[in-house]
C-alpha cells in the first residue's frame, strides 16, 4: 500500500460566525489519483480546498500532506507540498508570463533572493509542458480565459509538488479550451508516472466521466450539508439519485461507446423539487 | 525584450552614468559661472584642499555647495522613487506613493512642531523623522482592527492618519509666529534643498541606506505580494512578514528623505510609471531603475529650482507642476494599454 499523498480526517470547519462549513470530511488520495469535488455554490468546496492550501487554519480534525500534519507546517512548507490553480485571478500589474510562473519558484528561493538561471530553466519548461511556451514575453493580464488557466497550471508545475489543487479550472472557457486543460491535466498525471495527484473543484460532472475513461484513476466526492454525501468511482456517484438528492435537479446518464472506451456523459432535465426557483 | 541580457547590461550602465553625468553638470549650474577646466582643476584637487590656481570662492563654490546638494538630491529622489515603487506593489495600487502611510503628513507636523518649539535644526531632523516613522505605526495599528483584507484596511488607516497630521500641520501654522516662524513653515512644506551639506547627507543617509537595502533586497518578492494574498500565500510567501519588512523599509527610506528636503511630493508616484513604461512591471528591474530615474528627475528639478529665478523657487511646485502634466499625459497614453 502506497502512502497517501493528501489525508483528511474528519474535518470540520467553521467562520466566525459558527456557521458550519464543514462537518466532519474525510477521504485520502493516492498517486496518481484525481479527486473530483462537486456541490452546490456556497457549499463548501473552496473552504475545503483553503484548509487543504493552509490559507484556513484546521480548528477540528487532521489534514496531511505526504505525512505530515499541516497544523505543523508554515505556510511556505505547504507550499512546497501543495500547488494551486486558482480558480481567478485578481486583476494587477501588467507581468509577463515568464515572470508569472517564475513566482511558482518562490519555495525555491531564499526570502532576499530572485530566482536565478536554473529557476528560469524550470519556468520555462514547465511553459513547454502546457504548450505555452511561445507566450513567454506575453503580458499576462492581456491573455484569454483559456491561455490565463495554462499559465497558471505552469506556475503551479513550477513549485514541482506531488499535488496540484483545482478550483473550477474550467469556469468562463469554451468547449475546446475547457477539454484543453482538462486533456493536459490528465496528461501530466500520465506523463508523472502516476506520481501527481489532484484535488479539483468542479461543477461539470462530464469531467469526472472523461478522466475515468482516459484512464485516471478518479473518485469523485459529492458535498451535501458540509459532509461527503457520496464518494466512489465517477459511474457509483454520479448518477440520477444523487443529483435529484443534492442538486435537486433531474438528470439523465447516457453510456456511450466511444471508439473503444465507453463513455458516460450527464445531461440536466428540469427541477426535480416542484420546479420552484433557487433557494439556498 | 525586457529578459534580452544586453539591453539589461544597457540599462544597468545608464543606470549609473546618468546621474553621475548630471551630478557633474549640475556643478556649471548656477548664479556664480565656471568655466570647463576651472571645475575639472577644483575636482582633481579634492575636497579638502584648495585649487592651486582658483579662487576659495571658486572652490567652496564646488565642493561646498553644488556637490553636497547634487548628491542630496540623488539621494532623496532615489528613496522617494523607490518606497513609491515599493508599496505601489505591496498595496496593488498604481496610484499610491512613498507617503500613503502617513510619513510625510506625519514628518511634516513632525517639523512643523521643531520650529515651533525649538530654533534648531536639528530638532527640525529628528522631530520630523520620529514623528514620520510615529504616523506611519499608527496607520498600521489602525490598519489592524479589521483582520480581513488587510491591505485595504492600512490604506484606510493611511488616509485617516495622514488627514489627521494635516489637521495638526494647519493648528502648527495657525499659532506659529507669523513673520518668522509661519514662512519657515511654509517654505519646509514645501521642500528644498538649500540647507544641503555633508554633514546632513551623511545623517540622511543612514536609514536610507537602511531602507533601500532592504527594499532591494526583498524586491522580487513584491511581485508575489502584488498578485493578492491569497495567492501568494499558496505559492510560499510570508505575505504579513514581507509585507512588514517592506513598510518598514520604505519608511525608514522616506522618513530619512523628508526630514532632510522637506515635503517633495510626485515622485514617489510618477517615477515609477515612468519605470513602469521602460522596463516593464517586474520589481527586480523596476525597483533599481527608479532610484536613477527618482534621483535624476530630483537633480534636474533642483538645478531649475536655483537657477530659473534671482530667488529660490520651492521644490514641491516644480515637481507637481512638472509631475502632475505628465503624470495626466501618462494616464492618457497607458488608457487601455497593458500597462497596468
Amino acid at each position: 500500500m502506497v502512502a497517501a499523498v493528501l489525508e483528511v480526517q474528519d474535518l470540520y470547519f467553521a467562520y466566525d460566525n459558527n456557521r458550519k462549513i464543514l462537518d466532519g470530511i474525510s477521504f485520502s488520495i493516492g498517486p496518481g489519483e484525481i479527486m473530483c469535488i462537486f456541490g452546490p455554490n456556497g457549499c463548501g468546496k473552496t473552504t475545503m480546498l483553503d484548509c487543504i492550501l493552509g490559507l484556513n487554519r484546521v480548528e477540528k480534525g487532521q489534514i496531511f500532506i505526504e505525512g505530515r500534519s499541516i497544523s505543523d507546517m508554515k505556510i511556505e512548507e505547504v507550499a512546497k507540498s501543495v500547488a494551486y490553480v486558482p480558480q481567478k485571478h485578481e486583476h494587477t500589474f501588467g507581468y509577463t508570463v515568464l515572470e508569472m510562473v517564475l513566482m511558482g519558484r518562490t519555495v525555491h528561493t531564499n526570502m532576499f533572493d530572485s530566482p536565478g538561471e536554473d529557476d528560469i530553466v524550470v519556468a520555462l519548461d514547465c511553459l513547454k509542458k502546457v504548450g505555452m511556451y511561445g507566450f513567454k514575453d506575453r503580458v499576462f493580464n492581456n491573455l484569454s480565459g483559456g491561455e490565463v488557466q495554462l499559465v497558471k497550471l505552469a506556475r503551479a508545475l513550477a513549485q514541482q509538488t506531488n499535488l496540484i489543487v483545482f478550483d473550477e479550472p474550467t469556469a468562463h472557457l469554451d468547449f475546446r479550451h475547457e477539454l484543453n486543460v482538462i486533456k493536459y491535466m490528465t496528461k501530466l498525471i500520465k506523463d508523472s508516472n502516476n506520481t501527481m495527484s489532484m484535488v479539483m473543484a468542479t461543477h461539470f460532472p462530464n469531467h469526472a466521466f472523461y478522466l475515468e475513461s482516459q484512464g485516471v484513476k478518479t473518485t469523485v466526492a459529492m458535498m451535501e450539508n458540509g459532509r461527503f454525501g457520496a464518494i466512489g468511482r465517477p459511474g457509483e456517484v454520479l448518477n440520477e439519485d444523487n443529483m435529484s438528492r443534492i442538486f435537486k435537479i433531474r438528470t439523465k446518464v447516457f453510456k456511450n461507446l466511444e471508439k473503444d472506451t465507453v463513455l458516460n456523459y450527464m445531461i440536466p432535465l428540469d427541477f426535480s423539487d416542484g420546479g420552484q426557483w433557487n433557494e439556498c | 525584450m525586457k529578459s534580452n541580457k544586453i539591453s539589461k547590461k544597457l540599462l544597468f550602465s545608464a543606470c549609473i552614468c546618468i546621474p553621475v553625468v548630471l551630478v557633474f553638470v549640475s556643478l556649471f549650474i548656477g548664479r556664480y559661472p565656471l568655466s570647463l577646466t576651472e571645475v575639472v582643476t577644483i575636482l582633481q584637487s579634492g575636497i579638502n584642499s584648495t585649487t592651486p590656481g582658483v579662487s576659495s570662492i571658486k572652490h567652496a563654490v564646488v565642493w561646498d555647495m553644488r556637490m553636497p546638494r547634487a548628491l542630496m538630491a540623488l539621494t532623496v529622489g532615489g528613496a522617494l522613487a523607490v518606497s513609491g515603487g515599493a508599496l505601489q506593489g505591496v498595496f496593488r495600487n498604481p496610484l499610491v506613493d512613498s507617503g500613503l502611510l502617513g510619513v510625510s503628513s506625519g514628518a511634516g507636523f513632525g517639523a512643523c512642531l521643531a520650529i515651533i518649539l525649538f530654533d534648531n535644526i536639528l530638532f527640525t531632523y529628528i522631530l520630523a523623522f520620529a514623528f514620520g516613522i510615529l504616523a506611519v505605526v499608527l496607520s498600521y495599528v489602525t490598519g489592524k482592527i479589521y483582520k480581513t483584507a488587510p491591505t485595504v484596511t492600512l490604506v484606510l488607516g493611511g488616509v485617516i492618519i495622514s488627514a489627521i497630521f494635516a489637521a495638526l500641520i494647519s493648528f502648527t501654522k495657525y499659532v506659529a509666529d507669523p513673520y518668522e516662524q509661519l514662512p519657515a513653515i511654509t517654505f519646509w512644506l514645501m521642500g528644498s534643498l538649500s540647507r544641503a551639506n555633508y554633514h546632513d547627507l551623511a545623517i540622511a543617509l543612514v536609514p536610507i541606506l537602511i531602507g533601500v537595502t532592504g527594499i532591494m533586497l526583498i524586491r522580487w518578492r513584491i511581485n508575489l505580494l502584488s498578485i493578492g494574498e491569497r495567492e501568494a500565500k499558496t505559492l510560499g510567501v510570508n505575505t504579513a512578514l514581507c509585507r512588514n519588512i517592506i513598510i518598514a523599509c520604505t519608511s525608514l527610506a522616506t522618513a530619512g528623505a523628508v526630514c532632510m528636503s522637506g515635503i517633495i511630493g510626485w515622485i514617489g508616484l510618477v517615477i515609477p510609471h515612468i519605470g513602469r513604461m521602460i522596463v516593464g512591471n517586474d520589481n527586480r528591474i523596476l525597483l533599481p531603475l527608479c532610484i536613477a530615474l527618482g534621483g535624476s528627475f530630483l537633480l534636474i528639478v533642483d538645478n531649475i529650482c536655483r537657477s530659473l529665478t534671482e530667488g529660490e523657487i520651492p521644490l514641491g511646485v516644480l515637481t507637481a507642476l512638472v509631475g502632475g502634466p505628465f503624470y495626466i499625459y501618462l494616464l492618457k497614453k497607458t488608457k487601455g494599454g497593458g500597462g497596468w
